[in-house]
């Protein structure tokens, strides 16, 4: 069809200008030149509320220091093996510090490990590698798996009692975040709530939908059960929806983890009384500020704190800098946050 | 004059490759080479028995399920059955073929459309390997394990030289042999193979299982490369490797295609996607091109033909 | 054929319509085993069944017809995510409610119509184009809305999804309206009885006279307005739209028109049976909650339903050949 190629020749056009375009928005330059530190920092998946929080926290303190060039990247789904070309591409390009929130610890060590091997510095932040294997310097934590799973038991605890049966929605099965809060959940249920039970643990993925028809269900199958547990970004807005619109709200509590954005509206009407989180702003804030550090050989280990800008200081752990306890909105402060 | 598909890929591999060059002059060096195309060599293995069954004028989606079966099946039976790793290696192998073999029933036995198998084995392999696993992961691989996917061999990484030596074989068993010569035939005009005595069902079987073992291989490469066995592995390899199939000249309604332009066209989807991270493009710029590409080279394909050759 | 002589009436009905009874039966089969357990066969949770399917349906419908006639659209999920977000979009912009329906409806259609284009006139198979499509849509709702998600919809948003008309919800009344309409055109019109010649077989149907290109192109742009009424249904129940909505979506689709009886190699199949298979994966779905199936085996057991249920009808046909 001779038609065709005029628009073919567009299309070629269409491709360029998106690479141009592309280029120009995430600020094109060599690396390592002048006196700017080059960042690089990967979220487990780019399209997620949180880790737009995070990449704010992150441009924020590259503005405040002054001489960061950051690189914020990542693949559109949260597969490790999608991360690790990132890795690969910024070791070739030394770039002075390399941030990333691994999808899995094992499979992304050797990339890191090579990263290390030419030079350039590794420290991992929301979801950690493998120590040894990758050879990573820190790692910035927001707060620990044991805190997270007691703050969402006790607090489930006191909204729902304590021999309440509870259900957990959470995302993938094969989700090392929410594996660990779940082992977490489990034992600590075990030791201080005996009464306390978990009927059924469903996976919705990272599907909206799924998560709501499935706590549909869940209420439905088990009408006795008091509270709902929604442990991602994506399940527990899904499950609120659910239990709202079932006409439950108050009746069944749910208790999550999420942005405060996303589930101000069901705070506010009483379908939860409480989201936990940290704060990812200050996740991105403190990781960014921990990079240069490392790079310039200020935190090295053995340190016990850490000063970072306007969070002032926080703990280190051994190689852990810890964010904090994990932060509680509820309808009275929940206002004053914008992520 | 008709521009033979695989020039066309060569030049446009060339062409893209200098213009990434420009955008990162990062892009060239022997070491981005080399580690693009050792990432692209698991999905190239899958590809290249991709490029058959498609020549064939069938699919199969489902040979990123398969990879996730045979993956925790090798880690199932060295971890909890104790078996010796190159034992587990071996059955998963088999898993596999055995997989791929079940596919090809379905197709050839009972008549039902490659597209429909596939779709629901997708699912159902991938069930079963969420439900044998109870979703755990099994890592702490031995270090000779690891070397097949993590290491070298005269500087060149070790699965690049497995890809290469595959594709050599697919190339040969194609081109040169009468099998290969009834896999065009099948994908051609299957009625018309069958009357000159072309044992279509059996040739049409030992291609799906071919591409199950094909999958199965990169899965034991996969595991080697992340050391991690888990039942979500590989999933999507399915849609990148028909991408690539396509995008290097086997016509989706079969009986032409080759092994070659497939290789090119992994090429060209790697080095596309390592140059613009190279020039900081964003992932979803990328992910936007590459679909551009894919439609773009199939129409100027399709139009050298109407003003060309026919 | 001898039977014919014996009940002729009864024998063409089967042939007819044996594949949807068998969907149907299917469907009843499952019910009645579901419903064993306690509160399966409530009204509430029919009721939510019916409303959790309704999207799927209505996009099933016009993947019916895409099938029909011959093509594929893998692009479906990622289209979904698109026109959710435009929905979404508009209904905080302030937008009428009109408007908000119209525009996801709207975004679909151009979708749609740029693939018919692609598929019809610029001559590329339909599986590239819509491969192709998918990795441009899914890069491009992310690069447009920079991954946030649309929140702090206007509560009207929510009166498509969650609005009933005499008792009956609004998502139940679109689907069904939507099958019927559907059914119509496939049924009792010019064009569909061109869809269905174009499937099967384009040759004879362009020296009939039909104008192939332009059914093909008509049919991508209709199946993509769906899309966009279903993601209207399915994003207007929630209460913040996700930038990564409908991952999978097309499968569910494609599932649901497959195991609805339509011949992939098109010419063939009615709409009754996509919508019925639609909502026999929600079922199905649902279900094995009910049922307490460990939910590390769930998802096997839906693939092997749909295996079955494929397997099965292929060798009903099998049998009924001659």
């Amino acid at each position: 069809m001779r038609k065709a190629f005029p628009i073919i020749l567009s299309l070629a056009g269409v491709m360029l200008l998106l690479i141009a375009c592309g280029k120009k928005q995430a600020g094109s330059g060599a690396t390592g030149t002048g006196a700017k530190l080059v960042v690089a920092v990967m979220p487990k998946l780019k399209g997620i509320d949180y880790f737009n929080a995070v990449e704010r926290g992150a441009r924020e303190a590259a503005q405040e220091l002054g001489d960061i060039d950051l690189t914020h990247d990542g693949p559109t789904e949260g597969k490790v093996d999608q991360q690790i070309p990132f890795i690969e591409s910024w070791t070739l390009q030394k770039v002075d510090v390399i941030a990333v929130a691994c999808n899995d610890p094992d499979a992304i060590s050797p990339a890191l490990k090579r990263a290390r091997d030419k030079g350039v510095h590794v420290i991992t932040y929301d979801a950690d590698a493998n120590a040894e294997k990758s050879g990573r310097e820190f790692f910035v934590n927001q707060a620990t798996f044991e805190d997270i799973g007691r703050a969402l038991v006790d607090e489930m605890a006191s909204q729902a009692g304590e021999d309440a049966k509870v259900a957990i929605v959470s995302s993938s099965p094969t989700a090392p975040n929410q594996n660990a809060w779940i082992a977490v959940m489990k034992r600590y249920m075990a030791e201080k709530y005996p009464k306390m039970q978990i009927v059924t643990i469903q996976y919705p993925e990272e599907d909206q939908g799924r998560a709501f028809s499935m706590t549909q269900d869940i209420l439905k199958t088990y009408p006795d059960v008091k509270g709902v547990f929604g442990l991602s970004s994506v399940a527990f807005p899904g499950a609120a929806d659910a239990v709202r619109q079932a006409g439950k709200s108050g009746k069944v509590a749910v208790v999550g983890l999420s942005t405060p954005k996303s589930m101000k509206e069901f705070v506010k009407d009483g379908t939860v009384k409480t989201v936990i989180l940290w704060n990812p702003v200050d996740l991105g804030y403190l990781t960014v500020y921990v990079a240069k550090a490392v790079a310039e050989g200020k935190l090295k280990p053995g340190a016990t704190e850490f000063e970072a800008g306007r969070l002032g200081k926080v703990k280190v752990e051994g190689d852990q800098v810890l964010l904090g306890p994990p932060m509680k909105f509820t309808a009275e402060n929940i206002d004053q946050y914008d992520f | 004059m008709k521009v033979r598909r695989e020039v066309l890929l060569l030049f446009l591999l060339l062409a893209e490759m200098a213009l990434m060059q420009s955008l990162s002059p990062l892009f060239l060096t022997p070491d981005n080479l080399i580690e693009v195309v050792r990432q692209s060599a698991e999905i190239g293995l899958i590809a290249l028995a991709m490029t058959l069954v498609i020549i064939t004028a069938g699919i199969d989606l489902s040979v990123g399920s398969i990879v996730g079966l045979s993956i925790i099946m090798m880690g199932m039976l060295w971890e909890d059955a104790g078996l010796p790793l190159w034992v587990a290696v071996l059955l998963a192998l088999l898993t596999g073929t055995l997989l791929g073999g079940f596919n090809g029933t379905l197709i050839t036995l009972i008549g039902i459309p490659p597209l429909i198998v596939t779709l629901a084995t997708m699912a159902g392999f991938r069930g079963i390997a969420l439900g044998m696993s109870q979703a755990r992961s099994i890592r702490n691989f031995p270090e000779g394990f690891l070397h097949l996917g993590q290491g070298y061999a005269v500087g060149i990484p070790v699965q690049v030289w497995i890809l290469a030596v595959a594709a050599l074989l697919f190339h040969l068993a194609l081109t040169r042999t009468a099998w290969g010569r009834s896999v065009f035939g099948i994908g051609a005009n299957e009625a018309a193979a069958r009357l000159s005595g072309v044992p279509v069902n059996r040739v049409k079987l030992q291609v799906y299982m071919l591409s199950g073992f094909m999958s199965a291989l990169a899965a034991v490469i996969y595991a080697a490369h992340v050391s991690v066995a888990k039942p979500d592995a590989g999933l999507g390899f399915e849609l990148t490797a028909i991408t690539a199939v396509v995008l290097g000249g086997t016509a989706v309604s079969g009986g032409e295609g080759g092994v070659l332009g497939t290789l090119i066209a992994l090429l060209m989807v790697g080095f596309l996607r390592s140059g613009l991270t190279l020039a900081r493009v964003p992932s979803e710029a990328q992910d936007m091109m590459v679909g551009l590409l894919l439609i773009l080279v199939v129409a100027v394909d399709r139009w050298s033909r109407r003003t060309g050759g026919d | 054929m001898t039977s014919e002589r014996i009940s002729p009436t009864r024998f063409v009905l089967w042939r007819q319509y044996g594949r949807e009874m068998s969907v149907g039966v299917f469907l009843l089969l499952l019910l009645g085993y579901f419903g064993t357990t306690p509160g399966f066969l409530q009204t509430d949770n029919l009721r939510d069944i019916l409303i959790n399917a309704a999207p799927l349906v209505i996009a099933a419908c016009g993947m019916t017809m895409v099938i029909i006639a011959g093509m594929i659209d893998i692009s479906a999920g990622s289209a979904l995510a698109v026109c959710a977000v435009v929905a979404g979009l508009t209904a905080r912009s302030g937008a009428s409610l009109p408007l908000v329906i119209l525009m996801p409806m709207l975004a679909g259609a151009v979708i749609g119509a740029v693939n018919g284009w692609l598929v019809a006139f610029v001559r590329i198979p339909a599986i590239i184009v819509t491969l192709g499509m998918m990795s441009v849509l899914r890069g491009g709702i992310i690069w447009w809305t920079r991954g946030e998600w649309i929140g702090n919809l206007p509560p009207s948003f929510s009166a498509v999804g969650r609005g009933e008309i005499a008792g009956i919800p609004l998502p139940v009344w679109i689907a069904f309206g939507i099958v019927l309409a559907t059914a119509l055109l496939l049924a009792r019109t010019p064009l569909g009885r061109h869809i269905y010649a174009v499937g099967g077989n384009p040759v004879a149907a362009t020296r009939m006279g039909i104008p192939v290109r332009r059914v093909l192109w008509l049919v991508f742009t209709l199946h993509g307005m769906l899309l966009g009424l279903s993601a209207l249904v399915y994003a207007s129940r929630f209460s913040v739209i996700q930038s990564n909505a409908g991952a999978g979506f097309e499968l569910l689709a494609i599932s649901a028109v497959v195991v609805g009886g339509v011949n992939i190699f098109g010419g063939q199949g009615t709409v009754w049976g996509s919508a019925i298979a639609g909502l026999l994966l929600q079922v199905i779905s649902t279900g094995l909650i009910f049922r307490r199936v460990s939910e590390y085996w769930a998802p096997s057991v839906q693939g092997a339903l749909v295996l079955l249920a494929v397997v099965a009808d292929a060798l009903r046909t099998r049998r009924a050949r001659p």
